[in-house]
């Protein structure tokens, strides 16, 4: 999860979240040189004592700042693009869980093997314990073996939510009457948060999203723990 | 609603402190190379470039000072024009940087492809050790013949 004041990305739990991260840094410095030549320029043009009232055109300036220009831009589409392809390729999951927006809520469908499903409800900040995260823990979590690939079908029973998960790289629209898929790896095992990114109503900001990678053989004690107790 | 207490018991296991990443702790999604983050906060220059948590960030900023300075000076002990050396060395720390930074990303990135390729080789040879797809076991010579 985010720390206070935190204002860049969460660490990277998924490599397609690893890819945006090095976007990210590739393009940021881009952003920080042009930055600093702006300024450089700025300061220059303040403090010159220099003036020329008759100036009309220049060539080689003009080639300059357009080809420069599109050569920077080439240079941010080709990896932007390159991971946009990336970010849709689905390799054969090994398992598709459905994620459901209701108001104000998520529930869960493991239906590959058993009929597994259950809600998710943010638990309320008086019934916190200690070491919990206000606004982002949930009664249940939506627990996925650890390197597998995961498909996720999401969508909504009543308005427009959105399943995202920072830390994975993941958000995903929940439509009403319609299923949209994405897929993921996680890289590591742990607990990765996320809140409904779509205005649905007064509990907006109360339907948080928690996913646990965990080792297969947690996983499937899991499942079957949760399948005894239906 | 189900009972939470069988999900608390898996979660309790998978939550150990060992598996609690922090935050500033890029742990094994790190770059290869790269060191973990310590505790305090990132330098930000000009509000925007963490040039601590930035991976290739310090070390391109760094060689873009020194080539800055560099090349101010030589063109400044060459001609004595000291406005436009400022301008030759703000253009030698733009190029210097570009250039060490890109240097340092593509050689990351390289790494960074052998760490997947060795994490990948590692798990397959978990997987297939002691299978026919071993590819480091031997054929057995007192091993019955196969199906014609």
């Amino acid at each position: 999860m985010a720390h206070p004041s935190q204002l860049g990305f969460q660490d990277a739990a998924s490599p397609v979240m690893e890819e945006l991260l090095h976007f990210h840094d590739h393009t940021l410095m881009i952003v920080f040189l042009i930055s600093t030549l702006v300024l450089y320029i700025i300061v220059a043009m303040v403090t010159t004592k220099l003036t020329n009232k008759f100036i009309l055109d220049s060539q080689e300036i003009e080639i300059i700042w357009t080809l420069l220009p599109a050569m920077i831009l080439i240079l941010i589409a080709l990896p932007s693009l390159r991971i946009l392809y990336l970010m849709d390729e689905i390799n054969d999951p090994h398992l598709t869980i459905k994620a459901m927006g209701h108001q104000w809520y998520w529930s869960y469908e493991y239906t590959d093997y058993e009929d597994l499903g259950f809600d998710s409800y943010m638990v309320p900040t008086q019934d916190l314990t200690p070491g919990q995260f206000r606004l982002l823990e949930t009664d249940h979590r939506m627990v996925i073996p650890v390197d597998s690939p995961i498909r996720v079908l999401v969508s909504a029973d009543d308005v427009l939510h959105s399943w995202a998960v920072p830390s994975l790289g993941i958000k995903m629209d929940a439509v009403p009457g319609r299923l949209n898929q994405t897929a993921f790896i996680t890289s590591r095992p742990g607990v990765f948060y996320g809140q409904c990114s779509e205005i649905c109503g007064a509990n907006h900001s109360f339907m948080p999203i928690v996913v646990e990678a965990v080792p297969l053989e947690h996983f499937e004690n899991w499942s079957s723990l949760m399948l005894e107790d239906a | 609603m189900r009972k939470s207490s069988a999900v608390t018991k898996i979660a309790v296991q998978a939550d150990s402190p060992k598996l609690n990443y922090k935050e500033k702790d890029r742990g094994s999604t790190a770059m290869a190379g790269e060191e973990a983050a310590g505790q305090n906060k990132g330098f930000k220059l000009l509000g925007i470039l963490d040039v601590q948590r930035t991976p290739c960030a310090r070390e391109a900023i760094l060689h873009g000072a020194g080539g800055s300075v560099a090349a101010g000076m030589l063109y400044f002990l060459a001609t004595s024009r000291v406005r436009r050396s400022f301008d030759v060395g703000f253009a030698g720390f733009m190029l210097t940087t570009l250039g060490s930074w890109f240097y340092c990303r593509i050689n990351n990135a390289k790494l960074r492809v052998q760490q997947r390729v060795i994490q990948e080789g590692m798990r397959n040879k978990v997987v297939y050790e002691g299978t026919v797809l071993d590819p480091t076991n031997k054929p057995n010579a007192e091993a019955p013949p196969g199906p014609p």
